[in-house]
């Protein structure tokens, strides 16, 4: 192999990695926590709302998980503006992720709301709870406890899934390959070192979601 | 010039869902391939060979997509292949899809109780004999409708390789709206297409998994 | 009125019809225990009284409300009237204590301390004041339907509904709970049991009742009861259970 790889180089651009690894983490903050939410009330929607709701909330949950993320990505920034909404580049990247967040959000919750026993639910009527205050007392924190580990394992998968908005050039950690490799020429050095610094990002995730499984759900 | 999108820009898009197509199948061929392997050493008894598999899991499961498309795109000319787009994407998806898949069918090959290895054991089955005609054919059902779930997953992974300029059904759309000027209308066909595609496929593996339930 | 009417009640489940023109009046004070086969209607004739099944035709009142109006305040009328499941039910990841106050500080609005007095109160009173911080899965059964009766009693109740409390529980762990029970029926709490224990029904109950095929049977004071069943269908019922 006549190629010396030189990841000096890639080094001495930490300042562009690190700029980078800065907007990805508070973009996968915010969808993370937006698009939570709102996907836990989407699933409830699905869950216990009148027909004609479910119905709204089943399309646009089918509609987001049966089409890319880069489209959705597309249509909100560069297509968008052809009817005359236009968003910065920050916005439509969080805009276009918390939209197909919720809706995987909501698939998994789903899943975890049903998985609770009518007995459950009974019980809480049967002591005079309504609707609402069952679904707030009773039955949340063990649906969510029963699909944690989907739940965050789908969280790790959007920070990771944030290096799409490269491709509209948002400069998140991604986006700061394409900015070195212009200043090194040095493609391949560039894309493994984000890569490991990915990696090593979802493995501290991982762990974090760990720890916060104990502090809420572990008990005495 | 902004012109109107035609029904010849709409046929350039329709076409496209080829390339699409094709990617995913060489994905899965791939992706199949490593998989097994993955599949086999991740429910062995090997210790060693079970800390690879998931390391191999970890390694590609916590690392973007497209970095990996750029990683072996980028890679590959270094070691000296010269590589068209379509053959860094078909590598690199398939190490992707090899991880999943081979979390899949790991998955499946384990819910099969020992008590079907033991009755194998039981009527004089060597390990191999075991594996045929005991444990496969019934880890396969088990692992179809998550497997037809992935193939979903593909389809819209392939939109990635647009990125690395591999002309399938997105950048045909990039393409498109760079001729038109009507992005609305031509990412709203382009979702529409993939819709199209995956939407089929979705239903089909919730009655495969809802068929397995009521049987087992 | 009395303070529970059923009148010519009726219930199906799609075409199954589990209830037939169930006619049945109970006093406050009174003590009944409901008796039968399995798939007589008792089960269900309970839940209809708290609302959890509705039904399709006939009147239910319950202290003043018309359960069967789909209109009626279910949720004021079920803090008066607590019911205690055969599978227990209680919440997982609660607190005992919590699950006791949990009724009281949201549908009362009871503040917080006053609650945890409460909840102090009514575990006493069911022998596991000592359980306020454990988990459900940290209890054994009959500690649990304890624990689901004391989540009961914390309303406050003018009624108590049972519905088959003890059929779960090993035999040395049903003792205990129906101790708590003739404690409850010595201190004149409205009490409506589904039960297979024949012998406590004799003993504690007012009033026996006993449901064939969707109807009430036969009914009578639970001292004769047992002695001289009147009608063939009872006489068979209880040869088959009181071997």
């Amino acid at each position: 192999m006549a190629y010396k790889f030189q990841f000096r180089d890639v080094f001495a651009q930490q300042d562009a990695i690190a700029d980078g690894l800065v907007l990805t983490l508070q973009l996968s903050a915010t969808v993370i926590a937006l698009g939570f939410v709102i996907g836990t009330l989407v699933a409830a929607v699905l869950v216990y709302a009148k027909p004609w709701a479910r119905g709204l909330a089943h399309a646009y949950v089918e509609v987001i998980r049966n089409t890319p993320l880069i489209v959705q990505l597309f249509l909100i920034f560069f297509g968008l503006p052809g009817i005359g909404i236009r968003f910065d580049v920050v916005t439509a990247s969080v805009l276009a992720l918390t939209i197909n967040l919720a809706a995987y959000t909501a698939e998994i919750v789903r899943a975890g709301l049903e998985s609770i026993p009518k007995s459950q639910i009974e019980a809480g009527v049967s002591l005079g709870l309504t609707g609402p205050q069952v679904f707030r007392h009773v039955v949340l924190l063990p649906a969510l406890k029963n699909v944690y580990p989907s739940l965050t394992s789908q969280f790790v998968l959007m920070m990771l899934a944030t290096s799409v908005v490269s491709q509209i050039s948002a400069v998140e950690l991604f986006h700061a390959g394409s900015i070195i490799q212009s200043r090194t020429f040095r493609d391949f050095e560039v894309y493994t070192v984000i890569a490991v610094l990915y990696l090593g990002l979802s493995l501290v995730m991982r762990a974090g979601f760990s720890v916060c499984y104990r502090i809420f759900f572990r008990r005495s | 010039m902004i012109r109107e999108v035609a029904w010849q820009d709409v046929m350039y898009l329709v076409f496209a869902i080829r390339w699409t197509l094709l990617l995913t199948l060489l994905a899965l061929s791939g992706g199949s391939l490593v998989g097994l392997l993955v599949a086999a050493g991740g429910a062995s008894g090997s210790l060693v060979l079970r800390n690879l598999a998931r390391a191999y899991v970890g390694l590609v499961q916590g690392i973007p997509l497209l970095a990996w498309l750029f990683i072996f795109y980028f890679g590959l000319s270094i070691v000296g292949f010269n590589v068209p787009p379509w053959v860094a994407a078909t590598v690199g998806f398939s190490i992707y899809a090899g991880a999943f898949l081979g979390e899949i069918w790991r998955g499946a090959l384990i819910s099969i109780p020992r008590t079907q290895w033991e009755a194998g054991l039981a009527i004089g089955l060597t390990y191999l004999e075991q594996l045929r005609h005991v444990i496969i054919p019934q880890a396969v059902r088990v692992a179809i409708p998550p497997t037809v779930g992935f193939i979903v997953q593909l389809i819209k992974n392939t939109s990635l390789a647009s990125v690395i300029g591999f002309v399938e059904l997105t950048r045909e759309g990039q393409l498109t709206t760079a001729a038109t000027f009507q992005p609305f209308t031509v990412y709203l066909l382009v979702a529409a297409l993939y819709f199209a595609l995956c939407y089929p496929l979705t239903r089909y593996s919730r009655t495969l998994e809802r068929k397995r339930r009521v049987v087992h | 009125m009395s303070f529970i009417e059923l009148k010519s009640v009726v219930k199906r489940y799609g075409t199954n019809q589990v209830l037939r023109n169930v006619d049945l009046t109970v006093e406050k004070g009174e003590i009944i225990a409901v008796i039968g086969r399995s798939g007589s209607g008792k089960s269900t004739m309970l839940r209809c009284i708290n609302g959890l099944e509705p039904v399709q035709g006939g009147e239910v009142w319950v202290d003043g409300v018309a359960v069967h109006d789909a209109s009626a305040d279910m949720r004021a009328l079920r803090a008066r009237v607590g019911i205690v499941f055969q599978s227990f039910n209680l919440f997982p990841h609660l607190t005992v204590e919590r699950n006791i106050t949990l009724g009281p500080m949201i549908v009362k609005g009871m503040p917080g301390e006053q609650a945890a007095a409460l909840a102090r109160d009514v575990l006493r009173k069911v022998g596991l004041e000592e359980k306020l911080k454990s988990y459900a899965d940290q209890l054994s059964g009959g500690q649990q339907q304890r624990v689901a009766i004391a989540r009961s009693l914390a309303m406050a109740p003018h009624l108590m509904l049972f519905d088959e409390i003890t059929s779960a529980l090993d035999p040395e762990l049903v003792g205990e709970v129906l101790l708590v029970l003739e404690g409850m029926a010595r201190e004149g709490m409205t009490m409506l049991l589904v039960t297979h224990e024949m012998s406590f029904a004799r003993r504690v109950a007012h009033r026996v009742i006993f449901m064939h095929q969707g109807k009430v049977w036969e009914q009578g004071p639970a001292k004769d009861f047992f002695e001289s069943p009147r009608t063939d269908e009872l006489k068979n019922f209880l040869r088959a259970v009181l071997h």
